[in-house]
């Protein structure tokens, strides 16, 4: 897939933010933060899955997911967030 | 008055989750641990371990696995082998296998789910994550009662069988249950009961000597140089002892008795420090017992009393306690009465556990008898008895 087609979803920017915090997740869990309901979160984590962004552990009826921390996709990404947080917070006392 | 600073060195040495690096009279079980577990150092896929650990409250069995573990993972490092140590207090999990397993699988995966699964799936689960990390680990299972006590015999079974039944996979998971009486597991059916007996580590209750060097060496860690004096252990190792050998009963004692020095601002944790602290914990001696001895006895006590209150010393001897009743009397204006009766006084006294007596060594002086006020505070005792012999003046 295209950069604009992975990251224009605002459901899939908000997993991959999630997924930095707190590392480690399962769906429903991961389901209830985004505020979509389960299909959909599904669907979303197929596609950055499928892109090799995040990782899928399989427990059981469990699955986990987390980063790929060594999908260069994945390094970007987080490197975007982390920017642009950082840019904000600046953007935020700045303006004092 | 100047303040004297604070007795402590350091507070936290006193606390129930220290882990000593050297444990007094468990050295024998520690090596016997290291023992058990020697050949899993050696060939960790091919065996795994059961200990079971039992003995009164506050022998040492909490602190002996943990000191173990820190141990072992110390020497699994050196050699390279993959292995955690993991304690687990079930009572804190309320027994549920689920609970305490939950709580060892989010050890490796943070935000493992707890709904959707049965106990049994998570110990498969558990098993899963082993192998993927390559790793073994040495589940404690402390006050293990609570979990005997809520699970059923299948669980426990479950939890020992487990890895038996997963052919030709590497052991992973070894098992040390904690708890304070065999008895407990009598209610488990036979077979579950069979693979737990393996190896038993009984720890005894601790003689007086033994908490004496106990707390000498938390006194060296924990109090300031020369602030504790030999007195003051000896009584607390003694009550302690009388709390069927309780080190922790000891070790808690200790840091009150500290927190009344400092509050009284004495820097010296003196025998009477002990004596208030150990009257705040126990209740007070009823004061109907005191009420109802007679005025001599009540006036024995409270030279008792204030004998200890002046001297600092834990104990007295009989001589000493006769002279300081002979001032009282002298106070009241009344004759001492013998020997004799200050013996059986004595005894009526010990009898309501107030005082404490005992016969010391059989040195070049004979035989004497020593007396101690374990729990009670001097200075409690002479305020209730004067108030006391006030209103019955002769
Ligand atoms: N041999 C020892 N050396 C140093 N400290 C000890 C020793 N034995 C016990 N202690 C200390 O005494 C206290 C009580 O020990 P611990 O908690 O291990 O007892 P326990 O047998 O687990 O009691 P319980 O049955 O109540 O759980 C702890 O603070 C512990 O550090
Ligand atoms: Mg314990």
């Amino acid at each position: 897939m295209n950069v604009e087609d992975v990251l224009s979803s605002r459901l899939r920017m908000k997993i991959l933010k999630i997924l930095m915090q707190v590392g480690e997740l399962n769906v429903s869990k991961i389901a209830r933060r985004l505020g979509a309901n389960y299909t959909t979160t599904d669907k979303h984590l197929k596609v950055l899955e499928d892109e090799g962004m995040i990782k899928r552990k399989l427990f059981g009826r469990i699955r986990l997911y987390r980063l790929n921390e060594s999908s260069p996709k994945t390094q970007a990404v987080q490197n975007l967030i982390t920017v642009w947080e950082h840019a904000n917070k600046q953007h935020t006392t700045n303006s004092w | 008055m100047a303040p004297y600073p604070s007795v402590f060195k350091d507070e936290t040495k006193l606390d129930i989750s220290y882990v000593p690096y050297k444990l007094p009279h468990r050295d024998r079980e520690l090596r016997l641990l290291m023992e058990f577990f020697g050949f899993l150092l050696r060939v960790p896929d091919k065996m795994t371990q059961r200990i079971i650990i039992t003995g009164d409250v506050g022998t040492g069995k909490t602190v002996l696995s943990q000191r173990f573990g820190a141990n072992v993972i110390r020497e699994a490092n050196r050699q390279g082998i993959n292995l955690r140590y993991i304690h687990v207090n079930c009572r804190e999990y309320r027994g549920s296998l689920f609970l305490i397993v939950h709580h060892v699988v989010s050890i490796f995966h943070p935000n493992f789910p707890r709904r959707g699964y049965s106990a049994e799936e998570l110990l498969n689960i558990l098993l899963q994550i082993l192998d993927d990390q390559k790793t073994h680990i040495i589940l404690t299972l402390d006050e293990f009662e609570s979990l005997v006590e809520r699970e059923n015999s299948e669980a426990v079974y479950k939890l020992t069988r487990l890895q038996e039944i997963r052919l030709n996979k590497p052991q992973r998971i070894s098992l040390i249950c904690i708890l304070r009486n065999l008895k407990v597991i009598e209610k488990l059916d036979a077979s579950t009961r069979s693979t737990l007996q393996s190896n038993i580590i009984h720890l005894k209750r601790y003689l007086k000597q033994q908490l004496v060097d106990i707390l000498n060496n938390r006194v060296l860690v924990a109090f300031k140089h020369l602030t504790v004096p030999e007195d003051t252990v000896s009584l607390t190792a003694e009550l302690a002892f009388s709390e069927n050998g309780n080190a922790r009963f000891g070790i808690e004692l200790l840091w009150r008795a500290g927190k009344y020095a400092d509050a009284e601002n004495s820097g010296m944790v003196t025998p009477e420090c002990v004596r208030k602290a150990a009257s705040s914990i126990y209740a007070v001696t009823r004061k109907s017992d005191l009420a109802s001895l007679r005025i001599h006895e009540k006036m024995f006590l409270l030279g008792i009393a204030r004998f200890f209150e002046q001297c600092e010393k834990a104990y007295a001897s009989l001589t000493e306690t006769e002279q300081a009743y002979a001032v009282v009397c002298e106070e009241f204006d009344v004759q001492p009465h013998s020997h004799t009766q200050l013996w059986k006084y004595l005894r009526t006294l010990s009898a309501l556990g107030i005082v404490k007596t005992e016969v010391s060594g059989t040195g070049s002086r004979g035989r004497s008898t020593i007396i101690s006020l374990p729990r009670v505070s001097a200075y409690e005792l002479e305020k209730e008895l004067s108030l006391l012999l006030q209103k019955e003046k002769p």
